[in-house]
């Protein structure tokens, strides 16, 4: 059986390297974003505002490959021991959009989005600079993904080395059972690898499609909402593949369970059927008054995705991190 | 920001797809709307009544499946009448409507079974739409759509074969040995069909100039 405390020691260098870079970092991004609230909310900044989206994304793009090597360190570290053989089951491969980190993925999406944009680019930037500095600080404040890296998977997989320690089968027995079903069925499910990343591009595009709507509304230009229907298709297909490729997965965990009722998957489900009646509708644009309630099924769908977002983290479930 | 252009189509033939697309989106809507206020009580409930999961949980489920399932089954027959509108003219429309109606109808009272007259309704509807994208692809002309040029058609022909065949493995298929061959062709042609309806068609005039 593989030393228990050299793992324990292991994980937690891991997760204080982290914090010890993550610390000084998160400080720079929290800069860094309200540098970018100010360039966007401050006229004569406004020269100025591709420049900080760019050093705010470049920011963002360190954390994340800091993100992804403690992921590697992780991945090194953190084997499930079968408590009666003493054997390695295997690994664990915590995917890096889990927990505290869906936030600061969304921001990096997003910020990655807002300097490629060609149509309306200057319009559009101080709404998605503004989006991306509320999603950053919303992920460095709430998620804490460098300071308080993955709580529930850290606290898992701490509390299951303890029970392996403890000398009781019992509690050894109970806890692998807990952390070796966690391993097969959610983090080394190649559905957790590809579900969620497709999620967070969809989201990030219709947050861009959302800013195009405002501008929709307020200068009344068809262009815009054209810019808006561009982001939203984008969204659209990986919102649907990604909902579609959970759909088998669902059948197969929650057999027997009116899983479609449960909250972030009823929200979920809901979003795309908004999302899908502003599209379907909008084929009919050139009908007297289509204009409007396409706009208002594309402000509704966008209202629903932030709903949706939160019942993550308000509405107990299968997806909840409550 | 009037968006007005000129009209593509006889204006009963127009009338009946607007009305078949209002109904869809009030359909979908509506299920929208019921999801929202369904997740809304739930969030209540778990912090207003200890205990709720175990004991108001399966009640909760039996009201909102009891409120849905006329949605979903109105969703799918509007769907379902959504596929014939391309191929035939108006008077064999409503013949193959009824048809098709009557067979789903006939079927689910033989079995007592609405997924079996659900499935009957749905299977004859993919086997029309696989007809129409069959004819769209040789571009055999007579066909019916909103969207224009080749591609975006099929492209169109093709999203509404995926969501037809995946309201089939949801309603007939789930645990069947087609499940997954026929969900995963649905997935295919959904996100192809979408990819090629979004991005083939052709742009439209910009009415102000924006």
């Amino acid at each position: 059986m593989p030393d228990l405390l050299t793992i324990a020691a292991d994980v937690d260098a891991a997760a204080a390297s982290l914090r010890g870079v993550g610390a000084i970092l998160s400080a720079g991004l929290v800069l860094s974003a309200l540098a970018l609230v100010f360039a966007a909310l401050y006229p004569p900044a406004r020269a100025r505002l591709r420049t900080a989206l760019v050093a705010h994304t470049s920011l963002l793009a360190v954390g994340e490959a800091l993100l992804l090597w403690f992921h590697w360190r992780l991945w090194n570290a953190a084997v499930v021991i079968d408590p009666l053989t003493g054997g390695v089951t295997g690994r664990i491969a915590v995917s890096p959009w889990v927990e505290s980190e869906k936030l600061y993925v969304w921001a990096l999406a997003l910020a990655v989005m807002a300097i490629v944009a060609r149509r309306h680019r200057d319009e559009l930037a101080p709404g998605l600079a503004l989006a991306v500095a509320v999603l950053t600080l919303g992920a460095i404040i709430w998620g804490r993904p460098f300071t308080d890296p993955l709580p529930d998977f850290l606290g898992q997989y701490r509390g299951y080395l303890q029970a392996l320690g403890s000398g009781s089968t019992e509690l050894a027995m109970a806890a692998w059972q807990g952390i070796e079903g966690a391993r097969r069925f959610y983090y080394n499910t190649w559905y957790m690898w590809v579900h969620p990343p497709l999620l967070f591009v969809s989201y990030a595009s219709f947050v861009a499609s959302f800013v195009a709507t405002v501008l929709t509304i307020r200068h009344r230009r068809s262009s815009f909402e054209r810019t808006a229907y561009g982001w939203a298709r984008l969204g659209y297909l990986p919102l649907t593949l990604g909902m579609l490729l959970g759909f088998p997965w669902a059948i197969m965990a929650w057999q027997g369970e009116a899983w479609w009722w449960s909250g972030k998957v009823n929200m979920s489900i809901m979003m795309w059927l908004l999302y899908t009646a502003y599209l379907h509708g909008r084929l009919y644009l050139r009908r007297r008054g289509m204009w409007k309630v396409a706009v208002g099924l594309a402000a509704l769908s966008f209202l629903t995705l932030v709903l949706t977002y939160l019942a993550t983290y308000i509405v107990p479930g299968a997806h909840s991190v409550a | 920001m009037a968006e007005t252009g000129p009209a593509v189509r006889a204006p009963r033939r127009g009338a009946w797809d607007f009305t078949l697309m209002a109904l869809t989106v009030a359909l979908l809507a509506a299920l929208g709307v019921q999801s929202f206020v369904g997740t809304l009580y739930a969030w209540w409930a778990y912090r207003a009544q200890p205990g709720w999961e175990q004991l108001g949980y399966p009640a909760f489920v039996d009201t909102m499946n009891a409120i849905a399932g006329p949605l979903v089954i109105a969703l799918v027959v509007v769907m379902g009448l959504c596929v014939p509108k391309r191929l035939f003219r108006r008077r064999a429309l409503v013949a193959a409507s009824a048809l098709m109606l009557a067979a789903g109808v006939g079927a689910g009272v033989v079995a007592r079974s609405v997924d079996t007259g659900l499935g009957v309704y749905l299977g004859l509807a993919a086997l029309i739409q696989v007809a129409v994208v069959a004819l769209t692809l040789a571009n055999a002309g007579g066909l019916t759509y909103v969207t224009e040029g080749v591609l975006a058609k099929t492209g169109s022909g093709l999203l509404h074969l995926g969501f037809v065949l995946f309201c089939l493995v949801v309603v007939s298929l789930q645990g069947s040995r087609w499940m997954l061959p026929v969900f995963w062709s649905a997935t295919l042609l959904l996100v192809g069909g979408s990819a090629l309806s979004f991005w083939a068609r052709p742009r439209p005039t910009d009415p102000s100039g924006g």
